[in-house]
């Protein structure tokens, strides 16, 4: 019976046409935009009002000639390495710590997934006070417990401020990556566990040889999103240090909204952008082909 | 549905394929045009299976308004007064509006972002998108030229005329909305930017007289270092950046003077080879060591109640800052005081205008006219800058009209002093060298690096062109 209503329905293109047009619609008006970001990106556009001049690849050949340009990309290098790793780790650890807490898990699981809900306004703005060297919470936590010597000018300091937009976001999204680990620990056979549990496996063994190897994909996952949400980091580093002291903690996401808005070299800023979309692509399809292939298998 | 690890890995490509499309469209408008709104739904535990799906959807809400029906008697204004004194400033045009013209409906878009950030970029897309409001606000100068050179705006030499405002207002404010032989915007109040705060009881215990030049202000900065060495003596909140430019501009009046100081800003002068600029790069300098130590984790309105309580002992900023001494309770003559600073060689008034316009294409020209002739009103502008705590530059304005002596003063130096457009906030510098400007700046304020910092703004100089991006400042 289900299979012939199915049937039926593959020949109603009414009902197709109808139940996809949202998604068509969404996914024309995005790839428009890009397809009009690449065409600025080579628009001699600068002011306010669009020149519509054909400039070749000049406004990419003057982004790689920059010094900022150069900088940005090497910040969000750095959040990539200094971001992703310590988030899916913690993430991880969290998940099975979860795990094992049995009926707490419900009590902390919305506890550490609430830092997601925020905006990153509000988690900026959060930690540029918990950063402020004076009168910021951590400093002054560090000097009631006779630990002042180990206070810190954080944000204040070119050296330190990205890593310390970086422990800002780290905050924020390592429930995230808890929650996607969460599930993978779930999906493992529980007589896998019996199993380890039979033969005398200590928690930390059963994490090592049993938990580590098999959230294999849910790493992919969680790795190929947390370097996506690295490469458009913009509110964090507007809110907490816009992008000083200096230039020290510009990303390329900041850099293009700068260039664009700021400084009304649209061209220039559509460069940006470009780039940003092929550094995600370049981690991207990556992980869209293995997982193509999985799914085959 | 999707369950296991097949399932994990459609679930991740969906969300992946949604974030990378959200990530590449055109640059993000991120304060008010659009907010981003994510939302993580967790779907725990089905009945048999045990799986947790996240979903994660991003939903785009576009908060500008859509294009208001055409009614007769209409005015949509678009600016950035939001702060608590600056709404209740903007209320006494509303009313001075209404009350001359009462059958004109007042549609307010208020846009939060200091300086006007923010409103700029919702005025790029709604001019771009040929949907234009009745007015909007603006800086005088090379801010105004933008919107000038986009071709967004009709000129309002109607207004200027009839109002007399070639007689009524300063010649440099003049000078400051005529683009091309017309007038562009109706300038109401001017901010001065080259104020000295002190506090008074750290100056009276020390002996210290204010400073008129920088290099009194070094050696004033000099005494209370050594002898109060828990006070900072000059203190700015750099995470701004723009305040690094505030101090850097009377550093500059200091060595150079206006003269040079005009020339500078707008490109005159060879800054790789120029003297008075790399002195001016020297004294400022040597303010750092006296400078509060964490500069870079601080906004400008941290610290003013700093200077109250006697942390810092001196700022420069504009007059806005006395504002938040006053509300935080501190009291002008006796805790804090100002001064016009530089005072040698000679005392100027830097300053900052607001300005509103009158775009292409607008739907109720008259009542944009009324607008800006309300603007104009010496009435309006009075009881409008002693809550906004600026100073009105209509001539007729007496110096009395203001409570304080502060904005007294300001009053009377506006009227006695030369006027000179301040650089920050894109009043006479270009927008886009002013953005590397004050990145050069508190890159400095770490570095002290003065050849360096002379390079960069000599690039930056000639790269952007800044000497013919100022052309309309040296016409005649």
């Amino acid at each position: 019976m289900i299979k012939e209503s199915l049937s039926d329905m593959r020949y109603n293109w009414v009902h197709i046409v109808l139940f996809l047009a949202p998604i068509l619609i969404i996914v024309l008006v995005l790839i428009g935009m890009i397809v009009w970001t690449g065409a600025v990106s080579m628009d001699k556009w600068v002011g306010m009002a669009p020149v519509w001049q054909f400039n070749g690849l000049q406004n990419y050949a003057t982004l790689f000639r920059m010094e900022r340009f150069w900088g940005a990309l090497q910040n969000n290098l750095i959040w990539m390495v200094a971001f992703i790793i310590p988030s899916a780790m913690l993430g991880l650890l969290l998940a099975y710590g979860l795990t094992l807490s049995g009926r707490a898990e419900s009590l902390f699981r919305p506890l550490f997934l609430y830092p997601l809900a925020l905006s990153f306004v509000v988690t900026g703005t959060l930690w540029a006070w918990l950063y402020d060297p004076e009168a910021g919470v951590i400093n002054n936590i560090l000097k009631s417990v006779g630990l002042g010597g180990l206070g810190q000018p954080w944000i204040a300091d070119p050296r330190q401020a990205t890593f310390c937009l970086i422990g800002a976001a780290i905050w924020q999204y390592t429930g995230f990556a808890m929650t996607l680990y969460l599930a993978a620990i779930r999906d493992i056979p529980g007589e896998i566990f019996e199993a380890a549990k039979v033969d005398g496996a200590s928690d930390i063994q059963i994490f090592r040889h049993v938990v580590v190897p098999n959230v294999t994909q849910a790493t992919l996952v969680t790795t190929a999103m947390l370097t996506i949400f690295s490469l458009k980091v913009f509110d964090l580093v507007w809110v907490i240090t816009f992008g000083g002291p200096g230039t020290s903690t510009e990303v390329l996401g900041f850099f293009m909204f700068v260039a664009t808005y700021r400084q009304a070299f649209v061209g220039l800023g559509a460069a940006i952008s470009v780039i940003i979309l092929i550094l995600a692509i370049a981690v991207v399809v990556p992980y869209a082909w293995w997982s193509m292939k999985r799914l085959q298998t | 549905m999707f369950t296991g690890k097949k399932g994990m890995a459609v679930l991740g490509l969906l969300v992946i394929a949604s974030m990378v499309l959200t990530a590449c469209g055109p640059a993000p408008t991120p304060e008010v045009v659009e907010k981003v709104v994510k939302e993580t739904v967790v779907v725990k535990e089905e009945v048999q299976v045990e799986v947790t799906k996240v979903v994660e959807k991003e939903v785009v809400v576009t908060a500008t308004p859509p294009p208001p029906a055409p009614v007769a008697k209409e005015l949509t204004v678009y600016h950035w007064w939001t702060a608590g004194g600056e709404k209740q400033a903007m209320d006494v045009i509303f009313k001075h509006f209404s009350a001359a013209n009462p059958d004109i409906k007042i549609v307010d878009n208020p846009v939060a972002g200091g300086g006007g950030i923010t409103l700029k970029t919702v005025m790029q897309g709604m001019l771009a998108a040929k949907m234009p409001p009745d007015t909007f606000q603006s800086l005088s100068g090379s801010e105004l030229k933008m919107y000038v050179d986009g071709a967004y705006l009709e000129p309002v030499d109607d207004v200027w005329k009839a109002n007399n405002l070639d007689t009524n207002y300063p010649a440099v404010i003049n000078k400051m909305v005529t683009f091309n032989g017309k007038k562009y915007g109706i300038p109401m109040n001017a901010h001065r930017a080259n104020w000295l705060f002190y506090n008074v009881p750290l100056f009276e215990e020390l002996g210290l007289e204010p400073p008129t030049n920088v290099d009194e202000l070094i050696t004033v900065a000099k005494t209370i270092k050594a002898q109060k060495p828990d006070v900072s003596p000059i203190a700015l909140g750099s995470r701004d950046k723009w305040t690094a430019i505030f101090l850097f501009d009377v550093v500059l009046l200091s060595e150079g003077g206006p003269d040079v100081y005009e020339k500078f800003y707008t490109g005159q002068l060879d800054v790789a080879t120029d003297p008075t600029i790399k002195a001016a790069f020297e004294k400022y300098k040597a303010l750092i060591p006296y400078l509060y130590p964490y500069h870079g984790a601080k906004i400008w309105s941290d610290i003013p109640p700093l200077l109250g309580e006697g942390k810092v002992g001196m700022m420069v900023i504009g007059d806005f800052a006395a504002a938040q001494l006053v509300q935080a309770g501190y009291v002008e003559g006796k805790d804090w005081e100002a001064v016009g600073f530089p005072q040698e060689p000679e005392e100027v008034f830097l300053m900052i205008v607001d300005t509103f316009t009158r775009p292409v294409g607008i739907k109720h020209p008259e009542a944009n006219t009324a607008w800006l002739s309300n603007l104009a009103d010496p009435d309006t502008q009075a009881e409008f800058n002693i809550i906004k705590g600026s100073i009105a530059i209509h001539k007729d304005v007496p110096d009395t009209n203001y409570p304080d002596d502060l904005h007294q003063r300001a009053s009377a130096a506006f009227k006695g002093k030369r006027i000179v457009p301040a650089s920050a906030h894109g009043a006479l510098a270009p927008q886009n060298f002013l953005s590397d400007w004050q990145d050069i700046l508190t890159r400095f304020l770490y570095t002290g690096d003065v050849d360096a910092a002379l390079d960069q703004t000599s690039l930056v100089m000639t790269s952007y062109d800044v000497a013919g991006q100022s052309e309309w400042y040296w016409a005649k």
